[in-house]
């Protein structure tokens, strides 16, 4: 077969579109896994979620570009946000969430708490970091080619955290005697509390491993896109469908759906421009809802 | 070793257990009798701190644990083994049971409790594998027996361990249980099966609508006329 130049340039696109999607996934599986352990493990839905996700990249942003930290690059700017979000989300399980679990009707009150830290979390950042946007330096310059393929080390690098970090969870969750206990809690909360699992505690280490996970996130993607004060909203909905298409709860279904959507996300980006994305989630989330409410790998009622 | 003196349990609105005493000492299996629906599972429950809303003394090994929660209770050595199991459904026989010596008193002798517990049900060595959700009725119960032992517990509450069940996996429960008191641990039994408990226990309690309406040894329960009536229809 003979390729024009046109033909050739149309293949460089997709594969630039193929790798961003990959990139974006690998982050929004990273983000699914979060809310549904969340979900699945509190039976709570924390509406900051997406807030999370800014709050790890304005803590890098500060040490960073505002205190100009340089030795160790990301890993030191890691190894300190990453206890700072841990400790955030367990001190908001502990100290909000964890009070209106004994009331009545409990789980529509941690959503109205949730939502009202979410509007008060951007509108803190928007005071704080004003409302122009930030951008934080890549983990590392550069691209690597392959023929006439150019892969930025940075987008690799996204991809390999971000499925690191998921591949780690996955490990804890089956190895250590915490994960099995998150897991006993989500398969069933009462057989958990009769072997004497803390629940209370499981409850906030949950909300605060899932706080991590959605702020490693946003360091990751602050790098490719701006960290915007706004932006909560707007993740907070990725994150949702994304869940909610791969099936509530399901942990193996959010995987494939952040991909799945990461693609899309992509490819309509191309076609469209990005601003259509959104809209094409939304369509995605209507077809869901209509044709298999379930999503992908839910159990279903 | 336990004692329990006046307690009153509520469920919201209606008050469940109506000053309930009972005692059991070390080393005995004392049968909790009554009709569905009376409160005989509450109190199981209250003791283990599973329910919340309650009133009265529970002392246990001399200390009371009214009001303690369940993961502390647990590891004084005092375990509840539920009427509907309560299992992991998604877990292994092996998984299930390895959670059952969460509390840090059983951590240190998990190993020796798995062979234990291997002894005394042989039929969970070969099913280690396999998933708590595939099990049948008896086997699942057989496990959440097991599970409780797991917890290096030396008084078990065991909730209506052969409801649901055939006669001659009852009957081998039964015998399990048996077993279990003689090697050294305490039962408090909410049990039905007239007939094995006779077998069974050393003291009996009946509990009509939250309160407790016989108090004796067998002897003196199957001599009871209304007991009879209402439990044997005689």
């Amino acid at each position: 077969m003979n390729l024009t130049e046109d033909n050739i340039l149309f293949l460089y696109e997709m594969a630039d579109v193929i790798i961003a999607g990959l990139t974006t996934g690998s982050v929004y599986a990273l983000m699914a896994v979060g809310m549904t352990l969340v979900y699945g493990v509190t039976k709570a839905f924390n509406f900051a979620y997406g807030d999370f996700f800014n709050m790890g990249g304005y803590f890098a942003w500060i040490l960073i570009v505002g205190l100009g930290v340089q030795f160790g690059g990301y890993l030191t700017i890691l190894a300190i946000v990453m206890p700072i979000m841990f400790v955030v989300g367990y001190g908001l399980e502990k100290l909000m969430v964890a009070p209106l679990r004994k009331r009545a009707d409990w789980e529509n009150k941690v959503m109205m708490l949730t939502l009202g830290l979410a509007l008060f979390l951007t509108s803190l950042y928007s005071v704080v970091f004003g409302v122009r946007l930030k951008s934080l330096p890549p983990i590392v310059d550069g691209m690597v080619e392959v023929g006439q393929l150019a892969f930025t080390y940075q987008d690799i690098m996204i991809f390999v955290m971000s499925l690191g970090g998921i591949l780690l969870f996955g490990w804890l969750l089956n190895n250590t005697r915490i994960g099995m206990a998150v897991q006993a809690v989500a398969q069933n909360p009462e057989g958990a509390k009769i072997v004497g699992i803390p629940q209370a505690r499981i409850f906030a280490a949950t909300f605060a491993i899932s706080t991590v996970m959605v702020g490693f996130g946003g360091i990751l993607l602050s790098q490719k896109w701006f960290i915007n004060p706004m932006s909560g909203s707007t993740i907070m909905i990725k994150a949702w469908v994304v869940t909610a298409f791969g099936g509530m709860g399901s942990i193996r279904g959010g995987l494939y759906a952040a991909f799945i959507i990461g693609m899309l996300e992509a490819f309509v980006g191309w076609m469209f421009g990005m601003s259509y994305s959104i809209i094409a989630l939304f369509i995605l989330l209507l077809a869901t809802l209509a044709l298999r409410p379930q999503g992908l790998m839910g159990k279903g009622k | 070793m336990l004692s329990v003196t006046n307690l009153n349990t509520y469920y919201g609105e209606s008050h469940v257990l109506r000053d309930v005493s009972v005692s059991v000492n070390k080393g005995e299996v004392v049968v909790m009798m009554g009709p569905n629906g009376h409160g005989k599972s509450t109190l199981l429950k209250s003791i283990c701190g599973l329910v919340d809303d309650k009133k009265g003394a529970i002392i246990y090994k001399n200390q009371d644990i009214n009001g303690l929660a369940t993961e502390k209770i647990v590891n004084l050595g005092l375990t509840y083994i539920a009427e509907n199991r309560e299992l992991f459904p998604y877990m292994t026989v092996l998984e299930n049971l390895k959670l059952g010596a969460y509390s840090k008193n059983a951590r240190v002798h998990e190993k020796e409790n798995l062979e234990k517990v291997f002894d005394l049900f042989p039929r969970l060595v070969d099913r280690q594998k396999q998933l708590a959700s595939t099990m049948s009725g008896g086997e699942a119960r057989m496990l959440a027996v097991a599970r409780g032992l797991m917890s290096n517990a030396d008084f078990l509450c065991i909730d209506e361990p052969s409801l649901g069940l055939q006669p001659s996996l009852r009957h081998e429960i039964f015998s399990t249980i048996k077993q279990i008191n003689e090697q050294g641990k305490t039962v408090l039994l909410v049990e039905q099966n007239i007939p094995k408990i006779a077998e069974l226990a050393d003291r009996i309690y009946v509990m009509e609508e939250g309160q407790i309406s016989f108090e004796g040894n067998k002897e003196e329960a199957l001599s009871n006329e209304r007991l009879k009536e209402i439990f044997l229809g005689m």
